[in-house]
């Protein structure tokens, strides 16, 4: 099957693109869970902690507490006159930001199909050329 | 030498995109790739402003090939750098046909951009068409000719429109000059805005976009998002200023975008989504119209073109190493490709505008400028869209790829030359977005390009009141998201399909087509068959009265003939009556 679908390192997914193939294990290094590039323990090594979920979750909960009690000692003089309220734009941005999220799970109902709903992920790419 | 600068630089990345094609030579296509973007930032970073460069006459028509002032300055240097860092994007890749495609594709927007009237800049719009559609074509799945052909349908759709519209603006105006329209009533204007429209995505117009871009290949993916729609937008910017449509649309642009990213699957459609909501603040600039709105559109564009390129990358490096960009069968990839998860993450903070990055200094000049024109509920709408791209560019996009549940796959990081075209696209995303330094960095090197540079000067974007609303905006929203997630109201990511406005053609449209077609097929013979019947009928009549066999060629013939004379002679003598009468 493999030797059908195309030159080189190159297979074909499920909708008959060509791609690489994944490269699921990288012979420089063992493909232990732990195993991680370098430059990742250094860069994002915290984000594998325990708690950090937790530190997250509440550091940004204590940020956007000071961010709203810094707008009660500033005078705001926005163009948009309810724009001024203390507190607006946080506000503002965790209702929206909720609505949309949350408007995702009824759309999704709504508008989700199939996959190949509209039938052209399954054929291989020469399918198409030899048919037209 | 001053020959050469009066060449447009579109048509040396043309020329250069031509001999690329053809090159059987990886390394010379390579050199022709880099090379040809930084020939052309030489010559338009020495052409002098608002003259008439390069003039041709054809067909009884003056055709401005080279004209620049400060609006397509600041368009055409962004597209440069672009094509620039796309050429270092590909490098890596061995293909004639993306080579040459992606640079006659990018000279075709940057000669379009540089155009001095309509018809120069109809024959390039027809060209991005044209030579883009391959980067599409290439991926080489049906899906991917499919949307190919939709694509090209469309965009010359588009070009037709135009050519139409330029038609009636010759002839009221008898020049092909590009000058504002005064309204949408003007002769051709209505036609003009539509084929402009299409370029950009206005919604129910955008479906092109989030059809065919997430179907290109690893590069055309990059190419494609830098250069159609904001070659539109710099043609409404130069047409359309002011139009208060434009305000409306606009908004609406941003807002819907949204909704559809937030459930969508694959990571690179959830990108053409967040394409549509960005183009979508610059034409609410543009209707607004004033020199601080269009400052605003124009620093959008700049700061968009590179920070959407960089996402389009990142997204694109995940795809080559890992073959999807599916949310469902991506995360964790942060411990294997962290260089590209840091890039990725410029991007997502520079898109949703986070203080000292790049969309943060453009962004707010438009917002101010709706707030200052007094137009509240827009106002509302691109805050609200301000939130949602936070949602799908800021968060998602990087969350879903790079972190969130542990996916699993463990692959090699992105290729270097990859690594360095994401790291120069980040770096200009940091660079723009900071404060104004000694050293002529920071935002005021975007402002001072800006169509109005005094205008823009005079604006401070880093203002404690601006930083902390904006932060506030971006903190809470931020912290709804952990929260949602927390408590499992953040809707899960699922393998699907989202329905949107093409269903209508490619759904209802073609059902109706194909059941046309099959009622045609039996109506048709049915048809033929019933009007057959009745020509041989009175045929068969005919004949049998006027025939040598007929009815009045029996009996004498000079009775039969008497008779019709007589009756003709009659018909005569009474029409001559009533006529005198």
């Amino acid at each position: 099957m493999s030797e059908e679908n195309g030159p080189g390192d190159l297979e074909r997914d499920g909708s008959g693109r060509f791609q690489k193939r994944p490269e699921s294990a990288d012979p420089q290094r063992p493909s232990a869970d732990d195993d991680m590039h370098p430059v990742a323990k250094a860069l994002f090594g915290w984000v594998g902690l325990p708690g950090v979920g937790r530190m997250i979750f509440w550091g940004l909960a204590a940020l956007s507490l000071v961010l709203i009690l810094l707008d009660f000692g500033m005078s705001r003089h926005d163009k948009v006159e309810t724009a001024n309220a203390t507190g607006f734009y946080g506000i503002y941005g965790f209702l929206a930001f909720a609505f949309v999220v949350l408007a995702g799970w009824p759309l999704g109902r709504l508008l989700r199909r199939d996959e190949n709903y509209y039938g052209d992920q399954d054929e291989p790419a020469d399918g198409g050329r030899e048919r037209g | 030498m001053a020959f050469l600068l009066t060449v447009n630089p579109g048509l040396i990345l043309i020329a250069a995109g031509c001999l690329a094609a053809f090159l059987p030579f990886r390394l010379a296509r390579q050199v022709l790739a880099v090379g040809a973007p930084l020939v052309a930032l030489a010559i338009l970073l020495n052409a002098d402003q608002r003259v008439d460069l390069s003039v041709v006459s054809a067909l009884g028509l003056d055709l401005v090939l080279f004209r620049v002032d400060s609006l397509s300055f600041i368009f055409g240097l962004a597209f440069l750098i672009a094509a620039f860092l796309n050429a270092i994007y590909a490098l890596h890749q061995d293909d004639r046909i993306q080579d040459g495609s992606a640079l006659i594709y990018a000279g075709a927007a940057v000669a379009a951009t540089f155009a001095g009237d309509l018809m120069t800049l109809f024959i390039f719009w027809e060209l991005t068409a044209v030579s883009s559609v391959f980067l599409i074509l290439r991926a080489g799945t049906t899906a991917a000719h499919g949307a190919a052909m939709r694509y090209l349908a469309i965009q010359i759709l588009s070009g037709v429109l135009m050519l139409d519209g330029a038609a009636y603006y010759l002839k009221a105006n008898g020049t092909m000059a590009l000058e504002a329209f005064e309204s949408l009533q003007d002769p051709g204007a209505l036609l003009i805005f539509a084929a402009f429209g299409i370029k950009a995505a206005f919604p129910l117009l955008h479906n092109w976009l989030q059809d065919s871009y997430p179907k290109a290949t690893v590069t055309g993916a990059v190419v494609l998002s830098a250069f159609t729609t904001k070659l539109a937008v710099y043609a409404l910017a130069r047409m359309f200023p002011g139009e208060d449509t434009l305000i409306w649309i606009g908004a609406v642009m941003t807002v819907f975008p949204v909704f559809f990213a937030v459930i969508e699957n694959d990571l690179r459609k959830v990108l053409a989504y967040s394409l549509n909501n960005q183009v979508g603040f610059m034409v609410c600039a543009i209707g607004v119209g004033t020199p601080l709105a269009m400052n605003g559109a124009a620093a959008h564009a700049f700061c968009h073109i590179i920070y959407k390129a960089l996402l389009f990358m990142s997204m694109g490096a995940v795809l080559y190493r890992t073959g999807t960009t599916k949310a469902t069968e991506l995360g964790g990839l942060y411990k294997s490709m962290p260089w590209t998860a840091l890039f990725c993450l410029i991007g997502a903070a520079s898109i949703s505008a986070f203080p000292l990055f790049s969309g943060f200094v453009a962004k707010s000049l438009t917002i101010s400028a709706v707030a200052e024109a007094q137009l509240f509920i827009v106002w509302g709408m691109l805050l609200f869209a301000s939130a949602g791209v936070l949602e799908h560019s800021g968060i998602k996009i990087p969350y879903f790829a790079f972190f969130g549940h542990d996916s699993g796959k463990r692959v090699k990081e992105a290729p270097f030359n990859m690594l360095l075209a994401m790291g120069m696209a980040a770096f200009i995303c940091i660079f723009v977005g900071l404060p104004t330094m000694a050293s002529g960095g920071g935002y005021g090197w975007l402002y001072r390009m800006l169509p109005y540079p005094q205008e823009a000067l005079a604006y401070q974007p880093f203002t404690a009141e601006h930083i902390l609303t904006q932060m506030q905006l971006l903190v809470l929203a931020a912290f709804a998201f952990v929260l949602l997630k927390r408590i499992g109201a953040y809707p899960p990511e699922k393998r699907g399909l989202i329905l949107d406005f093409d269903w209508s053609y490619r759904k209802a449209g073609y059902n109706a087509a194909l059941w046309a077609g099959a009622v045609w097929s039996k109506t048709g013979p049915a048809m033929t068959a019933t009007f057959t019947g009745m020509y041989k009928r009175a045929y068969g009549r005919l004949e049998a009265a006027f025939s040598p066999e007929g009815v009045l060629a029996r009996g004498r013939l000079s009775g039969g003939m008497a008779i019709w004379t007589a009756a003709l002679l009659g018909v005569v003598l009474l029409l001559s009556f009533i006529s005198a009468s």
